[in-house]
């Protein structure tokens, strides 16, 4: 929301800050401001100029005009403007003036030497007229009548969320008065609404909808272009300026922050106005050109063959002022908020009418921006009358009960000592009702502006002093809390403990988005349904949420292939999975990587290396590959009897040299973790070792071969470890000799020569047994 | 005539001893002097013919021969090991500049390192670490948070809408709902994580970032404590002094709720471009929670009261680093993220 400095200035009286810290002190005090810019400077300079004389300049299509500009003499300037001709008085810019960032000079132009320039509105920033140069009524040499420079202070739109107040100049003035202490000036006089009978009548359906509809009717209207100093201030906040009555209702809600509306009297049917709800498959083409589908849930305005406004957002284009209207209906309203931004966002239509209805707009302002109005529209279409008094249909006032605010307690929510008057007199700076019912208890009573959504219990009004008095007279004090350990989230330490476990062993840490196309869930055999998809993504490609971390990673591993023949790569988060009802299943998972850029044996048992680091004595168990991994290099990884996660090559479709993955659930890796470890007597008497080697198929499992191995040792077997495994001569084509080294042992002897023969024969028979053939 | 013998066998075998080139060579000796049929050997054997007092005697010199030539071979032994093992430790030379084999230490992402160090410090002002769901209820995510439907604060987080009532969490701010109700009062708790907001992703803007929302709930904790707490972390996490300022804000889950800024630590509140002239950095907003939030988190706000903040932790890992691009944090690129 733009705020002109010069219109807040006429509202406070004598106010001395400059724009530069009136703007330091709304961020300070009130709300955030983005900036503030110096606007206009050029008027400062620009005059009011008699053109004299115009000549045409041979094979150009500008002219040569000199114009009087009074002190400054007579200058000649070269000028294309269609409306460029001898008697109007239009705007001279002279020369060393910036205008629109550049400097306006004295040169040569198409032979002819310009002094200077005669400007249209547009370029000197009073409205988006660039069709001529401007035709005033002043004497040449002066300044441009009511229009000098200006500052606009940009204030975020977020930070005025809560205050329906601020959405207007007057609503800043009144806390600029506040904050400097100054008196404020209403420019409003009630007085100019005129009593009686109403010309337009006005029936409301729900209240709670529309708790107010004001309206005045008007005749003998003159429409016709406003004058320049209400363009000027319409444009430098940023409303675009259409004709003398549309700028007025601009105006006031600039000004009050009461959005209005001006229908063209003639072209409404009948002599009532309904608020009503529109009616199902009604229609209205609105002023932007454009036609809208109405529903039931939208407040409309209508006449006696339909709707001519959709409530608080935008007026319909047949009812619109144009140059014909002669007679006039002023709506000034208040809706309901949420109503009103149901319905601007179901259309994707936010106007300044309905940015300001959906932050709970004060219904005492329909009145208050008629009689603003009324005086405004005498100044701009001469001769205007009004037709009858105001109509006026409202909701019972709701006058909410006074808060009462204890002393003490606003003092230990501050954190600093306050004086009672001090707290009386910044509440009254800002329009409070303050009484002290009891030594050290206000009774508060918030004024109307302030009280449809903003302020309704004590702790609202913490805010209203402390920003006043100043937080920076508030003195950080240590919280006087207990000194206790807090309670542990073993989660968080565990998933520590595993990212730093990973990052040791040369992995570098990477974070995915949680978003995937369909396209990435197809690329890796998923069902684009089974995922929880956002109804709004950004683009398609992250229209779904991840339920696997492996296609990030796979991303991962193309693009850091492009820059590294080898790297290790992990991700620690949460696999998202759709469940009927309720919040989805969110399962933290591991995902770790290593690629090389070789066609040798690649890095799957550095991988598994891995999970062995982490969980010491898991298992890879072979199974069915997924259509990503390699069909023989993919095992599911076992640990504790449970499966927790999958080590995998990825297939070689999927990546251009070797990739292994390492995907575990971290829930049910810590589930499994040991959580408290016990000591083992330490072995007193040494151990006898033997080595064996089994013949075996080449697609045996050594993992298996060990098992079986020390299930025949039994409980001696202290350790069971791998050498080697050889195939070749003399070994057939299919077979392979895989050797162990077993150390068997007793607690509580040395096993004796003969006692080591007999397990390792007990082995070697049992091996024996099942169909190998033992090297011995 | 015996003692002659005996003197010369001693002279040549330990002219052999010193002459001996090798291990093999010097055993060769030995036994041939020394050994069970060696010379020494033959010696005593001749001694059986000797008077009783002749054979003391010669005995005696056959002992110290012995003593003589042993002590030399050991010598030479010891000679031989010695070259042996300097043999060895010459050839056992390695280039010790060549590489270490094996995977360096990797890295822990930015974002991960200052989550640890933020849970570290937090944890160690008796803060709870505490974790919410990536998905949330559209309940837990605004309405818990006294932004009722249709109200216009729910614009000022363009929020990821997935259906049936749930939505990407826009915020940690649901973390405040869910920790009243595990903890109850009094609690002090931080969350730090993901957050979503539906944006173009530019150089300075992204739909996925992550926060840490911080929340302490106590008999009397006023906006005071607040500052003293804000500006404790603060100089922590910026390894010195900060000042900090508050100024409004609007968040409809705390009243009265702030903008907390710092002086800002390039220009030191002068005026430069990083504060672009103003001299302060907006940093994260907070405020005392909103009497309603107590109430969604069964908490008595005539008993209880709180403060609670959002600290901007992909923005903090980028003014710590420097870092110019978002982009850069999920971007999966090692060549940025091994500089972590």
């Amino acid at each position: 929301m733009k705020f002109s400095y010069n219109w807040i200035h006429e509202l406070v009286e004598g106010l001395e800050a400059s724009p530069a810290d009136l703007t330091r002190l709304i961020t300070i005090k009130t709300a955030e401001c983005e900036g503030v810019e110096a606007a206009g400077a050029h008027f400062a300079q620009v005059v009011a100029a008699r053109i004299l004389e115009v000549e045409a300049i041979p094979g150009s299509h500008n002219r040569r005009a000199v114009a009087d500009a009074g002190p400054l003499g007579r200058r000649t300037v070269v000028c294309g403007a269609p409306n460029c001709r001898a008697g109007i008085v239009t705007a001279y810019v002279p020369a060393g003036v910036f205008l629109e960032g550049r400097e306006i000079g004295r040169r040569v132009v198409d032979g002819v030497e310009s002094d200077g320039m005669l400007a249209s509105g547009s370029e000197l920033g009073i409205n988006r007229d660039h069709e001529g140069i401007l035709e005033l009524d002043a004497e040449p040499g002066v300044p441009l009548p009511h229009i000098v420079p200006d500052h606009i202070i940009e204030v975020d739109n977020k930070s005025l969320t809560h205050r329906p107040d601020l959405w207007g100049h007057y609503g800043m003035a009144r806390e600029a008065a506040a904050i400097t202490g100054k008196r404020l000036l209403d420019p409003v006089r009630l007085e100019r609404i005129p009593p009686g009978a109403a010309a337009v009548k006005v029936t409301i359906e729900d209240f709670q909808l529309c708790p107010r509809y004001s309206a005045l009717v008007f005749e003998n209207v003159t429409v016709r272009p406003s004058p320049l100093w209400l363009q000027y201030r319409l444009e430098a906040i940023g409303l675009n300026s259409i004709n003398n009555i549309v700028d007025v209702t601009n105006y006031v809600m600039a000004e009050l922050a009461q959005p209005m509306h001006a229908f063209d009297a003639d072209k409404l049917s009948g002599d009532t106005i309904f608020v009503r709800n529109a009616r199902e498959g009604e229609r209205i083409t609105a002023l932007n050109g454009e036609a809208y589908d109405l529903t039931a849930a939208s407040l409309v305005i209508a006449d006696g063959s339909g709707p001519i406004a959709i409530a608080g957002v935008i007026g319909g284009l047949d009812s619109a002022i144009s140059d014909s209207t002669t007679r006039l209906v002023l709506e000034s309203a208040n809706f309901h908020a949420a109503n009103i931004r149901r319905t601007s966002s179901r259309l994707k239509l936010r106007t300044d009418a309905s940015m300001r209805f959906e932050k709970s707009q004060d219904p005492v302002n329909t009145a208050r921006g008629l009689a603003r109005a009324v005086e405004l529209l005498e100044m701009v279409s001469p001769g205007i009358r009004l037709t009858g008094g105001m109509a006026d249909l409202a909701a019972p006032a709701r006058t909410p009960a006074p808060i009462t605010l204890p002393m003490d307690w606003l003092m230990r929510k501050l954190g600093r000592p306050i004086e009672s008057a001090e707290v009386r007199s910044i509440l009254e700076s800002l329009m409070f009702g303050v009484s002290e019912t009891s030594p050290g208890v206000f009774s508060v009573s918030v004024p109307s502006w302030r009280a449809t959504k903003d302020i309704s219990i004590k702790d609202d009004l913490v805010e209203e002093i402390g920003r006043m008095v100043g937080y920076a007279t508030i003195t950080p004090t240590a919280p006087v809390v207990p000194t206790k350990p807090p309670p542990d989230n073993p989660r968080r330490r565990f998933h520590r403990a595993v990212r730093q476990a990973v990052a040791a062993q040369g992995f570098h840490e990477v974070y995915n988005y949680s978003f995937l196309s369909e396209e990435d869930v197809r690329r890796f055999g998923l069902a684009p349904a089974d995922h929880v998809a956002v109804a709004n993504p950004i683009s398609v490609d992250q229209a779904l949420l991840r339920r696997t971390l492996i296609p990030g990673i796979w991303k991962n591993i193309r693009e850091n292939s492009k820059h590294f023949d080898q790297f290790r790569l992990f991700e620690v988060g949460v696999e998202i999975h759709k469940r009927e009802g309720g919040l989805p299943d969110e399962v933290p998972h591991l995902a770790a990587a290593i690629y090389e850029r070789t066609k040798e044996a690649g890095p799957f048992y550095e991988v598994k290396r891995l999970a062995e680091c982490l969980m010491p004595g898991c298992e890879p168990r072979p199974g069915s590959a997924r259509m990503f991994e390699h069909p023989f290099r993919a095992a599911d990884i076992v640990w504790r009897g449970e499966t927790v996660g999958r080590l995998f090559e990825f297939h070689p479709d999927f990546v251009e040299g070797r990739a292994v993955v390492l995907d575990v659930d971290l829930a049910r890796m810590e589930a499994l973790a040991p959580v408290e470890k016990r000591y083992q007597p330490v072995r007193r008497f040494p151990g006898s070792a033997f080595d064996l080697s089994v013949i075996a198929p080449r697609r045996a499992l050594a993992g298996d071969l060990r098992k079986q191995l020390a299930s025949f040792a039994g409980p001696q077997l202290e350790s069971i470890v791998y050498l080697r495994q050889y195939e070749g001569s003399p070994l057939p084509d299919d077979a392979k000799s895989v050797s162990f080294r077993l150390t068997v042992a007793a607690t509580d002897r040395t096993l004796s020569s003969e006692e080591v023969g007999a397990t390792r024969d007990a082995i070697i028979e049992g091996m024996r047994g099942l169909g190998y053939e033992m090297r011995v | 005539m015996l003692e002659s013998q005996l003197q010369n066998l001693a002279a040549s075998a330990g002219e052999r001893i010193l002459a001996a080139a090798s291990p093999e060579q010097l055993e060769a000796v030995r036994v041939e002097v020394l050994g069970r049929k060696g010379a020494i050997a033959e010696f005593s054997k001749g001694m059986g013919k000797l008077t009783a007092e002749d054979r003391a005697r010669a005995g005696r010199l056959l002992n110290s021969v012995k003593n003589e030539l042993e002590a030399a071979l050991e010598a030479r032994r010891k000679r031989f090991a010695d070259e042996a093992l300097q043999a060895r430790l010459d050839a056992e030379w390695i280039d010790v500049t060549l590489p270490a084999p094996g995977p360096r230490p990797g890295t822990l992402h930015p974002l991960t390192q200052i989550q640890q160090e933020l849970e570290d410090l937090f944890t160690s002002m008796g803060v709870a670490v505490l974790d919410g769901p990536e998905v949330e209820s559209e309940y837990n995510n605004f309405d818990a948070l006294n932004i009722p439907p249709d109200h216009p604060a729910r614009d000022m987080q363009d929020t990821f809408w997935l259906g049936e009532g749930l939505c990407l969490r826009t915020h940690t701010s649901p973390v405040q709902v869910r920790g009243m109700a595990k903890l109850g009062p009094p609690l002090r708790m931080i969350a730090p994580g993901r957050v979503f907001r539906n944006e173009e992703v530019d150089a300075s803007h992204e739909h996925t970032f992550y926060q840490l929302e911080g929340m302490m709930v106590d008999r009397d904790v006023s906006i005071a404590n607040m500052l003293y707490f804000m500006k404790t972390l603060l100089s922590h996490v910026f390894g010195r002094e900060v000042t900090v300022r508050l100024r409004p804000g609007y968040f409809p889950f705390v009243e009265p709720g702030f903008e907390l800024d710092i002086q800002c630590l390039i220009c030191g509140g002068a005026g430069c471009a990083v504060c672009k002239q103003s001299g302060w950095v907006e940093l994260l907003p907070c405020g005392l929670v909103h009497p309603n939030v107590l109430r969604q988190g069964g908490i008595d706000p005539e008993q209880w009261g709180g403060f609670a903040f959002g600290l901007g932790l992909t923005r903090l890992v980028m003014m710590r680093y420097g870092i110019d691009d978002i982009r850069h944090l999920q971007g999966g690129d090692l060549r940025f993220l091994r500089q972590f």
